[in-house]
């Protein structure tokens, strides 16, 4: 998570959030957005959704609907630092699975099945996995995003030797 | 808008058409059904299941004609080699993630997607299933969502969200995980849901449906012992038949009542005996309330849907309900105790079932509250301990009245005209017209209008309440007070009224509330795949009725007299108090 990020967190409540985008056009969007940067796990707990719907005067299954729409958006607590794996065509021929499997693996993380889910998370909330269908960087094939970092040309070898680093309180 | 017609072509053939027409009803004008799974005129138009589309000359792509619009001179072809191969492939798309359990599928033989599968000569799936199996839910009384039979045309969704303004469900995720859902996919038991059923009457398919309770209903109609009650709803006898093959709006009353004696119902009673029990309550209590400065405007409590929508967007304003109980729980109150008394029956013996347009009954019929004549005879000592029972055991739709009646090989149409079983079976002209928009204003005003001036009325008929409009409005003279009525019908003006009350700016002294579009003959309960002139048909008959029974105001039911008289003793009495009314709550979602 960004530096501004966490000082948002200390400054911006809910309502005000909702008072700066109330009456725009796609303001439930722009709202759930900005609220899910100031929680401290990036996610929209459901005490959350409840409260936006209640103060936009918007029906919960339109929030909801929203909010499982866009991948972006999370339900549950995410990881302090994400991983996400482009499984873009280009990057999938040029072994973004493995890339991925890797990940998961030296992350700990068992049974993510990714034609049913596109995120997962540590069960310390230490670091999330993600899949994207492309970052539009396909001549760099394949690439991993690492705590908002892109990298191109990834290795199995240079990734888990980056979450490595990520344990050891390198990065970040 | 129709400010010039244009001229189009259909297939070759020239056809003259409004131009706010869309290509769906364009064409149909020239003859031609184009088939669709996901239109719905005036609710739904999203274009979602592409099987509508038609070749538009100049149209780089074929053109979903739900929403493409004529011009002038436009040539469309409804079933070019392209059109057809295209319509087959969306419905083949369709099928490849819906389960082939049709044999037993509560829709087998009105199911949209099997009909239009059959019209498009579907007859293998090329594709493999693609979806997760999901689960199944019934977390309410009155409705079953199964969404493996989804195929995500936004009916119900649309008709939720515009037509009730409830919102309960809304599609959710996305891709191959889109499906209709409730917030965090709890089920409609946790959501505003108020049960009206209206999604089930317009799903396509049989992703949702009622709770069927036939069976238990069967189980009861077979033990010896038990004496089997029936009841039936207003609105029934205008849609039962149709629900059996017959022309929409035909009245079976007669045959209604002959069929339900065939299945093994021991007395065959017609809720409208309650009904006009309802108005000799709801009458003296709006009397009440105008005289004694009681709450006003007093709201009708007769549709449950509308109750639950009350309790849970409104509950500041509860107290504008009506106390009475609608008349299906009257009833079973009634059933279970005068009537039980009067022939010597245990009420622990007696079932009631009842048959509703409605699926929001099945919740009513199971609130806790609704237990009026286990409490009446409890309080004369007269129950076993751990023994408790409600006024009323099952509430049927007409869909399941009619799966019955089939199963059980009854003609409907050859059956003889029989007559309700006395007493809880005899009824007014007032009470057949709560099965429609207006009905339960004008029967109340029936009543209410000669027991305040002492007078006849010059006319039975309030043409002012009558007809299909979403809000009707009306000012009624009760020597010298005027009284002012509305009367709302599809919980969106249902809003509309309540709104205005809450802002301390409504006009009125008593409002008339149904949850359905055209109040119960639109019901949730009712045939499916239903439009607004198999609505018109339905309520005409409801009027054909009221004049048929002779009998047209509620306090002149020699039945519900002798009730009082042997029973109650009178209106708003200790005793009704106990059966007949009852009390509401907030409900959090």
């Amino acid at each position: 998570m960004s530096s501004t990020a966490t000082a948002k967190r200390r400054e911006v409540s809910l309502p005000e959030v909702i008072e700066k985008h109330q009456g725009r056009p796609g303001a439930l969007l722009s709202i759930l957005e900005e609220v899910q940067e100031l929680e401290k796990f990036r996610y929209l707990p459901e005490t959350t959704l409840r409260e936006i719907a209640e103060r936009m005067k918007v029906p919960l299954a339109q929030v909801y609907s929203v909010a499982t729409f866009y991948s972006f958006f999370n339900l549950k607590p995410q990881g302090l630092h994400s991983v996400v794996v482009c499984r873009g065509t280009a990057c999938h021929t040029r072994g973004s699975l493995e890339l991925l499997e890797a990940s998961l693996k030296r992350l700990g993380i068992e049974g993510f099945r990714e034609d049913e889910e596109n995120s997962v998370t540590t069960v310390d909330n230490f670091c999330s996995v993600r899949t994207v269908a492309c970052f539009g960087q396909c001549a760099l094939a394949p690439v991993v995003q690492i705590d908002g970092v892109i990298s191109s040309r990834m290795t199995v070898g240079k990734l888990t030797a980056a979450i490595d680093k990520l344990r050891k309180g390198g990065q970040k | 808008m129709s400010d010039k017609m244009v001229t189009i072509f259909v297939d070759g053939h020239a056809t003259v058409v409004d131009p706010s027409r869309n290509l769906l009803e364009a064409c149909a004008q020239a003859g031609v059904n184009v088939p669709t799974l996901c239109y719905l005129k005036d609710v739904s138009a999203n274009a979602s299941c592409g099987v509508c589309v038609v070749e538009v000359e100049g149209a780089r792509s074929l053109v979903r004609s739900c929403v493409g619009r004529v011009s002038e001179g436009m040539k469309i072809a409804t079933s070019s080699p392209r059109v057809l191969r295209a319509r087959k492939n969306a419905v083949e798309l369709l099928l490849a993630n819906h389960p082939t359990d049709c044999l037993v599928c509560a829709r087998n033989g009105s199911c949209e997607l099997q009909s239009t599968a059959e019209k498009l000569g579907v007859r293998k799936v090329r594709f493999p299933r693609t979806r997760k199996p999901a689960t199944i839910d019934e977390s309410t009384d009155g409705i079953v969502r199964d969404n493996d039979k989804c195929i995500l045309c936004g009916r119900c969704v649309a008709v939720c969200s515009e037509v009730q303004t409830v919102s309960a469900i809304q599609l959710a995720g996305r891709g191959i995980r889109t499906h209709v859902a409730t917030f965090m996919d709890r089920g409609l038991g946790t959501s505003p849901c108020v049960q009206c059923g209206q999604c089930s009457v317009v799903c396509p398919t049989g992703a949702i449906t009622e709770r069927d309770e036939t069976e238990a209903v069967w189980k009861a109609l077979a033990q010896s012992g038990r004496t089997t009650i029936v009841q039936t709803a207003p609105a029934i006898r205008a849609s039962l038949g149709e629900a059996l093959g017959m022309k929409p709006g035909s009245l079976v009353t007669g045959k209604m009542v002959a069929a339900l004696r065939r299945l093994g119902f021991d007395r065959v009673f017609d809720t409208q005996f309650a009904a006009d029990l309802t108005i000799m309550e709801e009458g003296n209590e709006l009397i009440r309330r105008l005289t004694q400065g009681g709450k006003l405007p007093m709201i009708t409590s007769c549709s449950p849907g509308w109750i639950n929508f009350i309790e849970t967007f409104y509950p500041a304003l509860l107290g504008h309900l009506s106390t009475c109980k609608s008349p299906q729980q009257m009833f079973g109150a009634v059933a279970k105790s005068y009537y039980a008394e009067k022939a010597g029956l245990a009420p622990e013996s007696i079932s009631v079932a009842s048959i509703m347009p409605c699926t929001a009954k099945k919740h009513e019929a199971r609130r806790p509250e609704m237990r009026g004549a286990f409490e009446y005879w409890r309080a004369k000592g007269a129950t076993k301990p751990g023994e408790s029972y409600y006024d009323v055991d099952w509430a049927l739709t007409t869909r399941e009245l009619a799966r019955m009646v089939k199963r059980a090989g009854i003609d409907i149409e050859s059956l003889p005209e029989e007559d309700f079983d006395d007493p809880l079976g005899r009824s007014t002209g007032a009470a057949t017209i709560f099965g429609t928009t207006g009905g339960v204003m004008e029967a109340a005003l029936r009543t209410v209008y000669e027991v305040v001036t002492g007078k006849a009325l010059p006319s039975l008929d309030f043409e002012a309440v009558r007809g299909l409009e979403g809000i009707k409005k009306a000012e009624v003279d009760l020597n010298g007070t005027i009284v002012r009525v509305a009367v709302a019908h599809t919980l969106k003006n249902a809003r509309i009224i309540l709104d205005e009350i809450a802002a301390g700016a409504s006009p009125y002294h008593f409002i008339e509330v149904m949850t359905c579009p055209g109040g119960c003959i639109g019901g949730g309960g009712q045939p499916v795949l239903i439009d607004l002139e198999k609505r018109l048909a339905r309520n005409k008959a409801m009027y054909v009725e009221d004049l048929r029974l002779g009998m047209r105001k509620s306090h002149e039911n020699a039945s519900v007299q002798a009730l009082y008289a042997d029973f109650l003793g009178e209106p708003l009495g200790h005793l009704s108090h106990e059966l007949l009314h009852t009390e509401y709550a907030p409900r959090e979602v």
